[in-house]
């Protein structure tokens, strides 16, 4: 096992750090032993958005990101933030989650889609978020979540 | 998943190169949203990978060709050809079918090289391409060669491509006035794996429609091109002779009745489409 294993370097939520992993690690094996458990595995193929991670500004699932592909990366997860942003509140505001386990993964991916449509309407929200499953099904919450970050200022 | 060797080339040569001429447990990787599927679930146990992350950067362009054709490097992203002005001028069929592919997360990471390699028979782009008559070429240590999308898939997740052979570009020649179109149904969620997925791309005398899906692999419904101008005749040609392959998401008189009914809306959605 140890000869395979190798030295990452990498920015996490603003701070440069680095790592020693091995090559069959995914994102959630390398952010949970840095004790970061916001990301989530849950269905752990791709589908579910419960462990989304921003990879150099885009989203990816990290269920299925090799560990080893964060090396010179900035990563930023749902604890990369000073207090609650306007997409955070909103959701909060509109009671968008019940247990919370894919709320994670839901602000991330909302925070790109507003960054993208930053007026979006029901058809953009649920084309841009059907990658995410919500298993307390909170989708009307969340789609109303959505519209009123969007009316929100930016913090 | 065990541990396995990984290594990072800086070129698409190099990277052929360390691939070996016929050992299976060496495979590329690119987006690594098939591959490492297939590695959790224990059906591909890898002794070493060989990531195309770090090859040129421009096997990640999108490019318009002087005949007004499109050049795609292997490493371009389906996000990236999503939102590619170039894609939406020369061949808008991928832009709309890309819409309703996997999810956001996953179009941001796979790309167009490991979507035609994975070769899996339950797709959404391979048809497309096949039917906007694409053509892949490869570089192996024997050179480049270039072969048609169509001819790429050699039967249930195997390609023709050889152990040590890379796909390095997509080629989609300019489509003039061909009109295309494709549906994708799906039975439980508008971004789910199709059902069926149909492919059309027709011209002024003749046209191409492509299954996918529903068979061993996507290929030309024949019987129902010779038929192309009649939608409804089209479609029965179609039902009547296609060698369904059943899976979790159809029986075959199922996919049968899908057939007949969306080869006529596919012919149809391709003949109100614009140039
Ligand atoms: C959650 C989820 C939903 C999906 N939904 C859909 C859907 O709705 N419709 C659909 O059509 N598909 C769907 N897919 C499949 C998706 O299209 C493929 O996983 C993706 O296109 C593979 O690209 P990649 O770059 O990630 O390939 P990788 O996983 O990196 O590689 C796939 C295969 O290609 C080989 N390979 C990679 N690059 C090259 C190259 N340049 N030359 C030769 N061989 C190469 C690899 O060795 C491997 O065998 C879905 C996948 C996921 C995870
Ligand atoms: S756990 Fe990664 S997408 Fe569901
Ligand atoms: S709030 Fe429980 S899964 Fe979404």
């Amino acid at each position: 096992m140890s000869e395979t294993v190798r030295t990452i370097r990498f920015t996490l939520n603003g701070e440069t750090r680095t790592a020693q992993i091995e090559p069959h690690w995914n994102l959630v094996d390398l952010l949970t032993r840095l004790d970061l458990f916001g990301a989530r595995e849950s269905c752990a193929q791709g589908l579910c958005g419960c462990c989304t991670v921003i990879v150099d500004g885009t989203a990816v699932s990290g269920c299925l990101h090799l560990a080893a592909f964060a090396d010179g990366a900035t990563l930023s997860t749902i604890e990369d933030s000073h207090g609650l942003d306007a997409v955070q509140q909103a959701f909060i505001d509109t009671g968008a989650l019940q247990c919370g386990f894919c709320t994670p993964g839901f602000i991330l991916m909302t925070r790109q889609l507003l960054a993208a449509h930053p007026d979006p309407d029901d058809d953009t929200i649920r084309h841009y978020l059907a990658g995410n499953l919500c298993r307390c099904g909170a989708y009307a919450e969340i789609i109303e979540a959505v519209k009123l970050a969007a009316k929100r200022p930016k913090a | 998943m065990r541990a396995f060797e990984l290594v990072e080339p800086a070129t698409l040569r190099e990277a052929a190169a360390s691939l070996g001429a016929d050992d299976s447990t060496i495979r590329p990787i690119a987006g690594g949203t098939a591959i490492v599927l297939m590695m959790k679930a224990g059906v591909f146990r890898p002794e070493r990978l060989v990531s195309l992350r770090r090859i040129e950067r421009r096997h990640a362009a999108i490019e318009r060709t002087a005949e007004g054709g499109l050049h795609i490097g292997a490493m371009a992203t389906l996000t990236a050809l999503e939102h590619s002005a170039d894609i939406r001028a020369a061949a808008p069929v991928i832009a709309r079918m890309l819409r309703n592919h996997s999810n956001v997360r996953v179009r941001n990471v796979a790309t167009v090289g490991g979507n035609l390699a994975h070769a899996d028979p339950n797709m959404d782009m391979p048809p497309v391409l096949i039917a906007l008559g694409a053509r892949v070429t490869t570089i192996s240590s024997d050179g480049e060669r270039s072969i048609a999308v169509e001819d790429l898939p050699a039967g249930f997740y195997q390609t023709v491509l050889k152990p040590n052979e890379l796909i390095a570009a997509l080629e989609i020649p300019a489509q003039h006035a061909r009109r295309s179109a494709y549906l994708k149904c799906t039975t439980r969620a508008a971004h789910d794996w199709p059902t069926l997925g149909i492919a059309v791309s027709l011209g002024d005398n003749d046209a191409r429609i492509v299954i996918s899906a529903a068979t061993e692999r996507p290929m030309r419904l024949t019987a129902a091109e010779n038929e192309f101008r009649d939608p409804r005749k089209a479609a029965e040609a179609a039902a009547d002779t296609v060698k369904i392959m059943p899976d979790a998401r159809g029986s075959i008189p199922y996919k049968r009745q899908l057939v007949r009914v969306y080869v006529e809306r596919a012919l149809r959605a391709a003949m109100e489409a614009a140039s």
